[in-house]
C-alpha cells in the first residue's frame, strides 16, 4: 500500500517498486482480516492496470501477456486444447451446460480435465469449440484482456449456454466477475455438492484435508460444497487455517510465473498446515495442485474430481 | 556512500538506500513522516554496537524501529539517517519460569511471545490493541500497556534488566534478573519510554506471571458516561480490580456491531468489566460488580461464556481501526488519540471531548481504559477534505489541552514521539530540562532519535 501511495505521490515507478507489486498473490487474507474494510487485492490489481497501460512492466509481465494473446492460453501451447478427450466426435454445438476447462487443466491435467467431463457430460454438459483462456492472467497482472474474454462470449453465446462449470478457481472468478453477467457460473466442487444424491459416491477408506483455493473460498465463500462432497467420501481433517483464514498456495496474481522462489515459498510455508495423518491434499484449483506438488507436496495434492471419479459407483440415470 | 559502505561492512545485504524500501521506513500509523537515508536489519548486540559507533563518528542519525505500529511518530527518522530495523533481531532466548523471567530479543511480536509463553501456563500481561504486530521493543520504548493494565500495570512493572547500546556504541545493562534491586539509579525505568533517544534495546529480560485460571465479563450499560465513570469508581472501592474496565460509546457500540452483527450488547454508553483469577474468585467479583452497579447501570448482566467474551473482547481491540465501517467516506486520523486523566475526571474529560467534537463538526468515537483514566478518541473525516482536516487539527489541539487542564496527560500509552511533542513543556514543566539534560549527558551529538519527546 506504502509504494502505491509513493506512486500516486508522482514518484516514478522503478524495478523495486514492480518487485513489490507483482509479489502480491492477491490471496486477499488481508481483505478478509482488514477492521477497516480495504480491499488491498483491488488496489494492486488497479496499480498494476495502470502502469502497464503506461508501458511500465517486467519482461515476465510482457511475455505473459504475449503468450496468452498469442496462442490463446496462458503456456503459450500451440498444441490442441481438448488434446485431453479421447473421442472427440459428436461434440454437441448447442447445450445450456457448459464446462469450462481452463488452460492448466487443458494442458497440464488431461486427467483432471477428462475426469471433469466425464461426470459433466452426464449432466448434458458441452465443451466450448474453440475455448480460449479466460483472460485471469492478463487481468490479474494489469492486462486488457478483451480479445479473450470476446473471443469466448461469442462462442458461449452461439452454443446458447445458460450455465458455465469450471474446476479452476481463477476461472471461476473471472468468468464471474469480468464476463457479462448473461450466465450462471458453478464451480465444480458447487455442482458436485448440489448433484452429490446423483453421484452414488462409494465410502473410501481415506482421510483428506482440504486447501481452500483464494479465489474460490474468501473471494466467493465457497466453503461448505467441496466439504459436503468429500465428507460424503471419506474423513476430512481440516488444515490448521482453513475457510476465510487459509494460506495462499503462493501462486496466484502472476506470482509463480514472476517469482518463482517466494512461490515455492509460500507453499511450503502453506504445506506446514498440513494435519498429520492425511492421505490426500485436496483441492479444486490447478494451479493450487501444481505449486503445492512442486512445493513438496510430492503428489499427495489432488483435485476434488480426482477423489470423486475414485469414488463414483455409477452416475444417476 | 562512505556509510553505506560502511553499513554494508557490518551488515553485508541486510542494509538498503533504495528509494521504495526507504519509503516504506518514511512514516508510522500516525501523520509524522520522515525519510531515511539507510534501512539496517541488525542480527545482533554487536553489529548495532558497531552501527552506533559508525554513526557517532560521522554524527548520523540512528532510530530503531519494531514493527512500524507506533501511533505518535517515535520510530520516524523525522532528521533523516540510519532506521534500524530491528524486527530480524526477534529470538526468544531463554524462559525461566522457575525464576518467572523470560529473556528476548526486542523484535519479538508480543502476541507469539504469550503463545510461547503459554504452554509454560505463564504470561507477559500488557496487551496493547497491534499485540498482533508490535514488537516488544517498541511496546518497551514506549512504555505501551492496554486493557489489562488497571490490574496488571504498564511494561514499567515488568522489565528486570536491558541490555542496551548507548549512543557511542558501548554496551551496558541496566538491571539484572532480580525480581527486586535497589542498586543505583532505576536507569531500567529511565530506558522504558525513552522512545530509542536514550539507547537502543538489543535485549530484555521481563518478568512473568502465571496465566489466570480463568476470566469473567460483565456487560453494563448507562445513561451517561458520568453515571458509567461513578459504577467504575464504585466498582474499586468496594475492592474490585478488574482485569480490564473499558468504556465504550455510544458510536463505539455502533462500530461493534459493524464488525460483528451478532454481538449482543446494549446501545447506550456500556462498560465491559473483566475478572480474573480462580473459578470461585471470579464467579465472586464479577457477582459483586453486578451487585455495586444495579442501582446505577440501565443494564447489567454476565457474559454467557468463553466464547461471547473471546468474541466481544475481539470486536473491542480492532474498533479502533474500523471507524470507516459506521462512513466508508470517512477515516480515522490517530490525533487526540490517547488522552488521559484522574479516575474521578474520565466523565469530565468524555464531557469536553463530545464539546469540543461538536464545536469542530468533527465526529468522534470514544473509548478506553476507564478503569485507568484513559481515553482513546477516534476522530474521523473526509480525508480528501482540506477544511475537514483544520477543524479536525483544532479538536485534537483541544483535547490535548483539556487533558493537561483536568491534571490528565496526553500520552498514557502512545508516546509522545513527534506528533504530541510540542505538549511536553506544558505537560512536563522544568521537568523537560532535566530530561534535556539526562539526553545531552548520555547523547551529547544528538543522534539517537532526534526531534523526538519536545527534548
Amino acid at each position: 500500500m506504502l509504494v502505491m501511495k509513493r506512486l500516486a505521490e508522482g514518484s516514478k515507478a522503478n524495478s523495486d517498486d514492480l518487485n513489490c507489486l507483482n509479489t502480491c498473490t492477491t490471496c486477499g487474507i488481508c481483505t478478509e482480516n482488514c477492521p477497516s474494510g480495504v480491499d488491498p487485492p483491488q488496489s494492486i490489481e488497479d496499480a498494476r492496470r495502470i502502469l502497464v497501460s503506461s508501458g511500465t512492466m517486467t519482461d515476465t509481465q510482457s511475455s505473459l501477456s504475449e503468450r496468452a494473446n498469442f496462442s490463446g492460453n496462458v503456456l503459450g501451447d500451440s498444441s490442441s486444447r481438448i488434446g485431453w478427450l479421447r473421442d472427440q466426435r459428436g461434440l454437441p454445438h448447442k447445450a445450456d451446460l457448459v464446462y469450462f476447462v481452463g488452460c492448466l487443466a487443458s494442458y497440464r491435467y488431461p486427467d483432471i480435465a477428462a475426469k471433469t467431463f466425464d461426470i459433466l457430460r452426464r449432466f448434458g454438459a458441452a465443451l466450448l469449440p474453440d475455448e480460449k483462456c479466460c483472460g485471469s492472467p492478463l487481468l490479474r497482472t494489469g492486462f486488457d484482456a478483451r480479445e479473450l474474454i470476446d473471443s469466448n462470449l461469442t462462442q458461449i453465446k452461439d452454443m446458447g449456454a445458460k450455465t458455465l462449470i469450471t474446476g479452476c478457481a481463477g476461472c471461476y472468478t473471472t468468468l464471474k466477475n469480468s464476463y457479462p453477467d448473461e450466465f450462471e457460473v458453478l464451480s465444480v466442487p458447487e455442482f458436485l455438492a448440489e448433484h452429490i444424491s446423483e453421484l452414488n459416491l462409494k465410502p473410501l477408506e481415506l482421510t483428506v484435508t482440504y486447501h481452500d483455493p483464494c479465489h474460490l473460498g474468501r473471494r466467493h465463500k465457497i466453503y461448505d460444497g467441496p466439504r459436503k462432497v468429500i465428507e460424503a467420501i471419506c474423513d476430512l481433517k481440516e488444515m490448521k487455517a482453513n475457510r476465510n483464514q487459509s494460506r495462499c498456495c503462493g501462486g496466484g496474481g502472476g506470482v509463480r510465473s514472476g517469482y518463482r522462489d517466494l512461490s515455492l515459498g509460500m507453499a511450503r510455508k502453506r504445506l506446514l498446515d498440513v494435519p498429520a495423518g492425511v492421505d490426500y491434499i485436496v483441492t479444486s484449483c490447478p494451479l493450487c495442485i501444481r505449486n503445492l506438488n512442486d512445493a513438496g507436496g510430492d503428489g499427495k495434492v489432488i483435485d476434488l474430481v480426482d477423489l470423486v471419479s475414485e469414488a463414483i459407483q455409477a452416475i444417476g440415470k | 556512500m562512505v556509510v553505506l559502505e560502511d553499513l554494508r561492512q557490518i551488515v553485508g545485504d541486510r542494509v538498503t538506500a533504495s528509494p521504495t524500501e526507504l519509503y516504506c521506513y518514511s512514516s508510522d500509523a500516525s501523520l509524522v513522516g520522515g525519510m531515511p537515508d539507510y534501512v539496517v536489519l541488525p542480527k545482533s548486540t554487536t553489529e548495532v554496537a558497531q552501527i552506533l559507533c559508525l554513526a557517532s563518528e560521522f554524527e548520523v542519525s540512528v532510530t530503531a524501529r519494531g514493527a512500524g505500529t507506533g501511533l505518535a511518530g517515535g520510530a520516524v527518522p523525522v532528521k533523516g539517517g540510519i532506521v534500524l530495523d530491528m524486527s530480524g533481531m526477534n529470538r526468544i532466548i531463554e524462559i525461566d519460569d522457575d525464576n518467572l523471567l523470560v529473556v528476548v530479543e526486542p523484535g519479538i511480536v508480543l502476541d507469539k511471545l504469550n503463545e510461547a509463553l503459554e504452554p509454560h501456563g505463564f504470561f507477559f500481561p500488557p496487551d496493547p490493541g497491534s499485540s498482533a504486530m508490535c514488537t516488544i521493543g517498541g511496546l518497551i520504548s514506549n512504555n505501551g500497556s492496554g486493557m489489562r493494565c488497571v490490574k496488571y500495570g504498564t511494561c514499567r512493572n515488568y522489565v528486570l534488566d536491558l541490555e542496551v547500546v548507548l549512543a557511542d556504541g558501548h554496551i551496558i545493562n541496566t538491571g539484572s534478573k532480580m525480581l527486586k534491586s535497589s542498586a543505583g539509579y532505576d536507569l531500567t525505568r529511565l530506558m522504558i519510554g525513552a522512545e530509542g533517544t536514550l539507547g537502543v534495546i538489543t535485549e530484555i529480560v521481563l518478568k512473568i506471571i502465571p496465566l489466570p485460571e480463568t476470566r469473567k465479563l460483565v456487560i453494563a450499560s448507562f445513561e451517561t458516561a458520568e453515571t458509567a465513570g461513578k459504577a467504575v469508581i464504585k466498582t474499586f472501592s468496594s475492592g474490585i480490580i478488574p482485569s480490564a474496565c473499558e468504556i465504550l460509546d455510544r458510536t463505539t457500540i455502533q462500530v461493534l456491531k459493524r464488525c460483528d452483527p451478532d454481538l449482543l450488547i446494549p446501545d447506550d454508553d456500556v462498560v465491559l468489566f473483566e475478572v480474573d483469577g480462580t473459578m470461585s474468585s471470579v464467579d465472586e467479583s464479577a457477582q459483586r460488580i453486578v451487585d455495586v452497579c444495579a442501582t446505577l447501570a440501565s443494564s447489567i448482566r454476565i457474559a454467557s461464556g468463553k466464547s461471547e467474551m473471546d468474541e466481544i473482547w475481539a470486536a473491542r481491540r480492532l474498533v479502533g481501526a474500523a471507524v470507516s465501517r459506521l462512513d466508508p467516506a470517512k477515516s480515522r486520523v490517530y490525533v487526540g488519540e490517547d488522552a488521559g486523566v484522574p479516575l474521578k475526571q474520565i466523565p469530565n474529560l468524555i464531557k469536553r471531548v463530545q464539546e469540543i467534537s461538536d464545536e469542530f463538526d468533527v465526529p468522534a468515537m470514544k473509548y478506553g481504559h476507564i478503569g485507568d483514566g484513559n481515553l482513546h478518541v477516534a476522530l474521523f473525516i473526509d480525508v480528501m477534505d482540506k477544511s475537514q482536516w483544520k477543524r479536525l487539527m483544532h479538536a485534537a489541539d483541544k483535547i490535548h489541552r483539556a487533558a493537561i487542564d483536568l491534571g490528565g496527560t496526553v500520552s498514557c500509552e502512545h508516546g509522545i514521539g513527534r506528533a504530541k511533542a510540542q505538549y511536553m513543556d506544558d505537560q512536563c514543566g522544568p521537568a523537560l530540562d532535566t530530561m534535556r539534560a539526562i539526553k545531552a549527558a548520555l547523547d551529547p551529538k544528538d543522534i539517537l532519535n532526534p526531534g523526538k519527546l519536545g527534548l
